[in-house]
């Protein structure tokens, strides 16, 4: 009975997943090999001087151009 | 200048070669200048396709090299005098590629021929990556399965990041093939059908091919499918290759199943 109901249903289940997998796929495409390690080693550094809250690292190609932006959110307190 | 295209998908084995073989016919056939090149160095396959491997003494690799000259290397068709052909290498080293050759060589085929196809090869490493670089356009193919469409999304984004054309602020133009259509599956729900796959892709379709085991025997006898015009495979090939003419031909709906009421009903709409 089930095994039946699952098959019937299979196209739509890929579908589902397939949206899912794919969203992240497209996300983690802008990041780059070790991208956690310089994370964690520019985190360091910035502490040393103020606090922070979070860091956000993307790797982003613009025509010929290829750019790393880093964004560092201070915390305030 | 002719239009260079790359056959991609990501995945393998999902029909790439095929698709190579019978749309480079079906482009000759509709009168055009075409040449067809096998970029899947290591594993040239596109030769037996086009039941030309008995004549293949120069691949690409020796023409990028300036050993030989690409007249003496080109392959002339049986099957239409529009029609030639470029083996690829059978060298294990993949590293033999380099940018500014393959610059070279699809410059000066695109000044014979008015389309130059390339076969990619299977993933997205460097060959794939040599093969998309210097393209105006790309077909890409699928099968309706949820590993060749998720691979084929990160092959368009290889395609739309590494490509000269994107380099240079352009975009290459893209075109979706969906591939080994069961119709009755589709019907049933158990195979993604053709608008769901377009929605997470989101790249216009040029045709779509159903499940054909008369795939197996045209390529037992090197004569692609698209010369047996009883075939459904062989006509939706003629239709895509009259579209990449610039012909309009309206979609067939394969999908639904033949005769019925229902594929008579949705053939309006379509
Ligand atoms: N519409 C179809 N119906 C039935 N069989 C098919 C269809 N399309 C392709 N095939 C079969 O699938 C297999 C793989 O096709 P093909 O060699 O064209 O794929 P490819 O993408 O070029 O593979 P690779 O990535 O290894 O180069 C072949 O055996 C071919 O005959
Ligand atoms: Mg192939």
């Amino acid at each position: 009975m089930f095994s039946f109901f699952n098959k019937k249903s299979s196209a739509k289940t890929a579908k589902d997943r397939l949206t899912i997998a794919i969203m992240s796929d497209r996300q983690n495409a802008n990041s780059f090999p070790n991208m956690d390690a310089m994370k964690a080693e520019i985190i360091e550094v910035v502490k040393k001087y103020m606090g922070v809250k979070a860091i956000d690292i993307k790797r982003e190609v613009n025509g010929d151009m290829e750019a790393l932006s880093i964004d560092v959110q201070l915390d305030n307190k | 200048m002719g239009i260079i295209i790359a056959v991609i998908s990501g995945k393998g084995g999902v029909g790439k070669t095929t698709t190579t073989a019978n749309i480079g016919l079906g482009i000759a056939l509709n009168g055009k200048k075409c040449v067809v090149v096998d970029f899947d160095i290591g594993q040239r396959n596109l030769d037996m396709i086009l039941g030309l491997e008995n004549r293949v003494v120069y691949d690409m690799v020796q023409v990028m090299d300036g050993e030989v000259k690409l007249k003496q290397a080109l392959i002339k068709s049986k099957m239409s005098d529009n029609l030639q052909f470029l083996a690829a290498s059978q060298t294990k080293d993949k590293s033999v590629l380099d940018s500014q050759k393959i610059l070279n060589l699809v410059t000066e085929l695109s000044k014979e021929f008015d389309f130059v196809i390339l076969d990619a090869p299977a993933g997205i490493e460097t060959g794939y990556e040599h093969t998309i670089e210097f393209a105006d356009r790309a077909i890409i193919v699928v099968n309706p399965e949820v590993s060749s469409i998720r691979d084929a999304d990160r092959a368009i984004g290889i395609l739309d990041s590494k490509s000269q054309k994107v380099k240079d602020g352009g975009e290459v133009m893209k075109y979706l093939i969906i591939n080994r259509i069961d119709a009755k599956m589709v019907q049933s729900g158990e195979m993604l059908a053709s608008e769901d796959i377009l929605a997470i892709l989101s790249i216009p379709l040029i045709g779509k091919i159903p499940e054909d085991k008369g795939i197996i025997d045209a390529s037992n006898q090197g004569k692609p499918i698209i010369l047996d015009n009883s075939s459904l495979a062989g006509k939706a090939y003629s239709r895509i290759s009259a579209r990449l003419c610039g012909q309009e031909v309206p979609l067939e709906n394969v999908e639904v199943l033949k005769s019925g009421l229902m594929s008579k009903i949705k053939g309006i709409f379509k």
